[in-house]
């Protein structure tokens, strides 16, 4: 196992407190609402749990040393995880496809998926989940637009929705300033005419 | 389909900037070391990005100082790692050739003259750099053919379109076999790869409207004069938005020992600015990123990027 210090990224002399706030720093970056359907979701997980892991340790060793930390507020994001985590059940030949996708076996979930025999909400949802993991966004889209039409009010298909429309990104800034991209020339101009020629036409 | 992919210069630090120079100058050392002095023109941001999010998995490259020949006195300052280096140089140097052909292939006999010629002149170095990456080589090839029939067939889907594309991009991983940092590294590239053929079809559509040539935006939205709806833009935002999004939530996955906040830049800001300048039509897909150089700082007066 890796040093628990190095998986929160703090030194050994750190704090208590710069300990517990690098951990929600980290817990927050690689929580499972944010990889949702996500193709990565499973390395994310494994992440958050070396994370968990890595805080505990911690805790315990130092409320070993000092008495009184009891270091018990762990647990809280692990046991969110928990409910994330796969997917609940569904009848038969959906849960099989659940289960298939779960394992990144999207050509064997698509191909039972086309044998299902109803295109219901669900059906729509998987199709849409299948096409996100792929990074097919905009089959995705659609698909979790008709399953959420089918049966608004369900709320995996509002959250699966959400993350297709594009939604909020901490670091998101919308004024672009142009100036920054303003022809300051400071290599030859050489380069400049070669790049006419290569130029931005389309093709590849 | 080059210059999509940049940082946010105003949002780094001077020492991000300098790390990023010589990155650039780097590669083009690289390219022009292996494959002859001509191809150093093919240096450019995109693939400065590439060499960089590979090279932040390894400790802080060692820089050393290179004769620059844009430059008619003084050097630059680049980073030394020959092995990363040659495979980004070989992938620019696959990709540009290969978009050379691809023009020769679309134009005229006369349009297609300048590319014809200058695939030439790289003929030699593209051999060369498919050697060393005959994966990335075939797959390249095998993916433009199969753009190329969808776009014959006119396709309206584009998730198909721009996955042939993107799945070059995601070939570009080239380094690296161990699944925990291969499947980051290829979903980052695939989403960015995805980005950059949408920004790309937008930046021409009015242009490929005008002569009729294939654009996917132009059968999935059918636009009005070569300008898309209101609606219709917004809904493609959202898409590029959600793809900067898997881009970055790959990113934050991959163990990061360096360039860790500049990678954030390039795909947090830089991507979403370069969109809106495409939305706004004021991409300059050639405009440069102003560097300081060493005799600007030493006078003190000059700072790195334009103030406006």
């Amino acid at each position: 196992m890796r040093d628990p210090y190095e998986v929160l990224g703090v030194s050994r002399s750190a704090s208590d407190s710069e300990i517990k706030s690098a951990y929600r720093e980290l817990a927050k970056k690689y929580h499972p609402d944010n990889y949702v359907n996500n193709p990565l979701a499973d390395l994310a997980s494994e992440k958050m749990k070396e994370i968990n892991e890595a805080y505990d340790t911690i805790t315990k060793a130092r409320s070993g040393q000092s008495s009184g930390n009891s270091g018990s507020s762990q647990g809280g994001y692990q046991n969110s995880y928990q409910s994330y985590h796969g997917y609940s059940g569904g009848s038969g030949v959906y849960a099989q496809i659940r289960s298939y996708i779960n394992a990144n076996q999207l050509d064997a979930a698509e191909s039972l998926l086309n044998t299902a025999p109803d295109r219901d909400a669900e059906w729509y949802y998987l199709k849409g989940v299948i096409a996100y993991r792929r990074g097919w966004l905009d089959e995705a889209r659609q698909n979790y637009q008709t399953a959420c039409a089918m049966m608004p009010g369900n709320y995996e298909y509002q959250t699966a929705l959400r993350t297709v429309q594009g939604g909020y990104s901490p670091y998101r800034q919308s004024n672009y300033q142009s100036s920054d991209m303003d022809a300051a020339c400071d290599i030859c101009n050489a380069l400049l005419c070669l790049n006419c020629l290569l130029g931005s036409r389309r093709g590849c | 389909m080059f210059g999509y992919v940049r940082p946010r210069c105003d949002k780094l630090t001077q020492a991000e900037l300098d790390a990023y120079q010589a990155a650039y100058c780097g590669l083009c050392r690289t390219l022009g070391k292996q494959y002859g002095f001509p191809t150093r023109f093919l240096v450019n941001y995109d693939m400065t990005f590439l060499w960089m999010l590979q090279a932040s998995l390894r400790k802080t490259e060692q820089t050393t100082r290179c004769r620059c020949p844009a430059r008619v006195c003084g050097s630059m300052q680049c980073f030394r790692d020959s092995e990363g280096y040659e495979n980004a140089a070989a992938c620019t140097v696959i990709l540009c050739w290969e978009k050379l052909r691809d023009d020769v292939r679309d134009e005229s006999f006369f349009r297609g003259l300048p590319s014809r010629l200058l695939s030439h002149v790289f003929r030699r170095a593209y051999r060369k750099a498919a050697r060393r990456l005959p994966d990335f080589a075939a797959l390249t090839a095998n993916q433009l053919e199969a753009l190329r029939k969808l776009e014959t067939e006119n396709c309206a889907s584009i998730d198909a379109v721009s996955d042939a594309f993107a799945r070059i991009v995601s070939g570009c991983a080239t380094e690296s076999s161990d699944p925990a940092v291969r499947r980051p590294m290829e979903e980052l590239l695939y989403q960015t790869g995805r980005f950059l053929y949408l920004a790309d079809a937008l930046d021409d559509l009015k242009k490929d409207c005008q002569r009729k040539r294939y654009n996917p935006l132009r059968f999935r939205f059918s636009p009005e004069d070569g300008k898309l709806a209101q609606e219709d833009l917004d809904y493609l935002t959202q898409l590029t938005d959600s793809s900067v999004n898997l881009a970055g939530s790959a990113l934050a996955l991959l163990p990061l020992r360096s360039f860790g906040s500049l990678m954030e830049n390039v795909i947090y800001l830089g991507l979403p600015s370069v969109f809106e300048a495409v939305k706004a039509g004021k991409f300059q897909s050639r405009a440069r990123i102003r560097f300081s150089s060493g005799r600007e700082r030493k006078a003190g007066g000059r700072h790195a990027r334009r103030e406006k």
